[in-house]
């Protein structure tokens, strides 16, 4: 009953059972109810015409979805919308007394520090931004990656979650990042390693874990982000402005830590991490 | 931005078949908040930070430059983050920020250009999208060819190219697409149609060069 060729503009009024262009487009967008879908997936099973037809709008929208998903903001694009969002939330959250530039700045002050804070956070970010952007050119994943690791130690930059527990760092993360991972216990840490807590962060674009550690009081930041997203890195240096970047990959993950610590010490945390993801 | 108070907790649903009577508790991303107002900013963060690449490359598409989208974003956030007490929890964030973007859009000097062109909406859907262009097989082997997509998209005129884009590129449903765009549901359906078959006419040129 279904020869009618695709090419026949008068398809569905031969038969009511073709599936007319709304009809096409709700369903491969997934609008139909349950049964409308079932019964279109019966009608394809018995019409090629029907099916080829599917087949041909799947892949035109999923083509449109990699077309469409066309233009990332560069790392200080990411870097100035994350400082302003901060601020902002700071500042709304308990702004100060008197009245300032901001229009919401309506309520008790206990926190004009870290208003200040997160100012100045904002300011040594773009500062070393743009420091760093000036001295190298060539990669800009490494600059990213210390501007982060820089960040993190300004005495402004409280990490959103504070815990020395992995079980708490952990789930923190659930349903915030769209992979999971695992931490090694304090006991399978190197010796005076110690987890301080962690944030939620980009890099390229992408979320990443941001683990903060210490290792004899040397401050250490830990990314950690998908490997099927992240763009592969050919060319990350081992040192960076005397910091150390050392990374290791797992069959999911690429782990990249940076610090100033001794290149030894940063390579037993980083392989007690990857110690970490192995299936036991 | 650490605080003493329990961490909001997201429920994430999974996606399901249409159900008509869940039309309006459908969320793609639900939520519970503490209504507390110190974990106010803390929970728009965190629905608004993952939506950063989403957001900027909506823009960027809405205003075909990158520092204006950048500031476009920007302007979505101050505009979200003033408003989030009328976000309701139960609804889309999602849906709600790319409305706040684009009415946002509207009030800039290339949205105000953008709304001066008129827009014919009602131009009757019935030809079939296979009935006089390419048969599937060849759209098929041309949809490799990134670059013609990417011109065929570009050459689209606005309003259905936005429409496309929130359905296949930010996979929003059609009834939080109507929202965000302030139409009818059934003008969403036939932008989203009228675009997809443009689209095929719009590649049908390349067919030579990109075999």
């Amino acid at each position: 009953m279904n020869q009618t060729p695709p090419t026949n503009p008068a398809i569905e009024h031969l038969d009511p059972n073709h599936l007319g262009p709304g009809q096409l487009n709700a369903f491969i967008d997934g609008e139909l109810s349950s049964a409308e879908q079932h019964g279109i997936e019966q009608h394809l099973t018995i019409c090629h015409a029907c099916a080829l037809r599917v087949l041909s709008a799947t892949k035109l929208k999923a083509a449109i979805a990699r077309a469409g998903q066309r233009f990332t903001p560069s790392p200080e694009a990411l870097a100035r919308l994350t400082a302003q969002l901060h601020a902002q939330s700071q500042s709304q959250q308990q702004p100060e007394p008197q009245k300032t530039a901001r229009i919401y700045s309506i309520r008790p002050a206990s926190t004009r520090p870290a208003a200040w804070a997160a100012i100045a956070a904002a300011i040594l970010l773009a500062v070393s931004l743009l420091t760093w952007r000036q001295l190298h050119q060539t990669n800009t994943l490494a600059t990213e990656l210390l501007d982060q690791h820089l960040a993190t130690l300004s005495t402004a930059a409280t990490p959103q979650v504070i815990s020395t527990d992995r079980h708490t760092v952990k789930p923190w993360f659930q349903g915030r990042l769209p992979f999971s991972f695992n931490l090694p216990d304090a006991a399978a840490l190197p010796p005076d390693t110690t987890l301080k807590g962690a944030d939620l962060t980009y890099l390229n674009g992408q979320p990443a874990a941001l683990l903060l550690f210490t290792i004899h009081k040397h401050e250490v930041s830990v990314f950690l982000t998908q490997r099927s997203t992240s763009p592969t890195l050919t060319a990350l240096p081992n040192t960076r402005a005397g910091f150390t970047l050392h990374t290791a990959t797992t069959p999911d993950l690429r782990i990249i830590a940076v610090s100033d610590v001794n290149p030894s010490d940063l390579n037993n945390l980083v392989a007690s991490l990857v110690q970490a993801q192995k299936p036991n | 931005m650490f605080h003493a108070e329990p961490l909001p907790v997201f429920l994430v649903a999974s996606p399901r078949p249409y159900d008509p009577a869940a039309l309006t508790l459908r969320p793609t991303e639900a939520l519970r908040i503490m209504p507390s107002a110190i974990n106010r900013s803390a929970a728009f963060e965190q629905l608004a930070l993952p939506l950063f690449a989403s957001l900027y490359n909506h823009a960027h598409w809405l205003t075909r430059n990158p520092s204006e989208a950048e500031d476009l974003v920007q302007e979505t956030f101050t505009r979200a983050l003033r408003a989030f007490d009328s976000f309701k929890p139960e609804t889309n964030f999602k849906a709600w920020i790319f409305r706040i973007l684009r009415n946002s859009f509207l009030t800039t000097r290339s949205g105000i250009a953008a709304s001066r062109t008129v827009f014919l909406e009602d131009q009757p859907d019935t030809l079939d999208t296979t009935a006089s262009g390419p048969t599937p097989e060849d759209i098929l082997l041309r949809l490799d060819n990134q670059a013609a997509l990417q011109t065929a998209l570009e050459q689209l005129q606005s309003p259905l190219r936005e429409a496309l884009l929130l359905c296949d590129v930010e996979e929003i449903k059609y009834k939080d697409i109507a929202l965000i765009l302030d139409v009818p549901i059934g003008t969403v359906m036939s932008r989203i149609s009228r675009a997809r078959r443009a689209l095929r006419q719009l590649l049908q040129p390349h067919l030579g060069k990109s075999l």
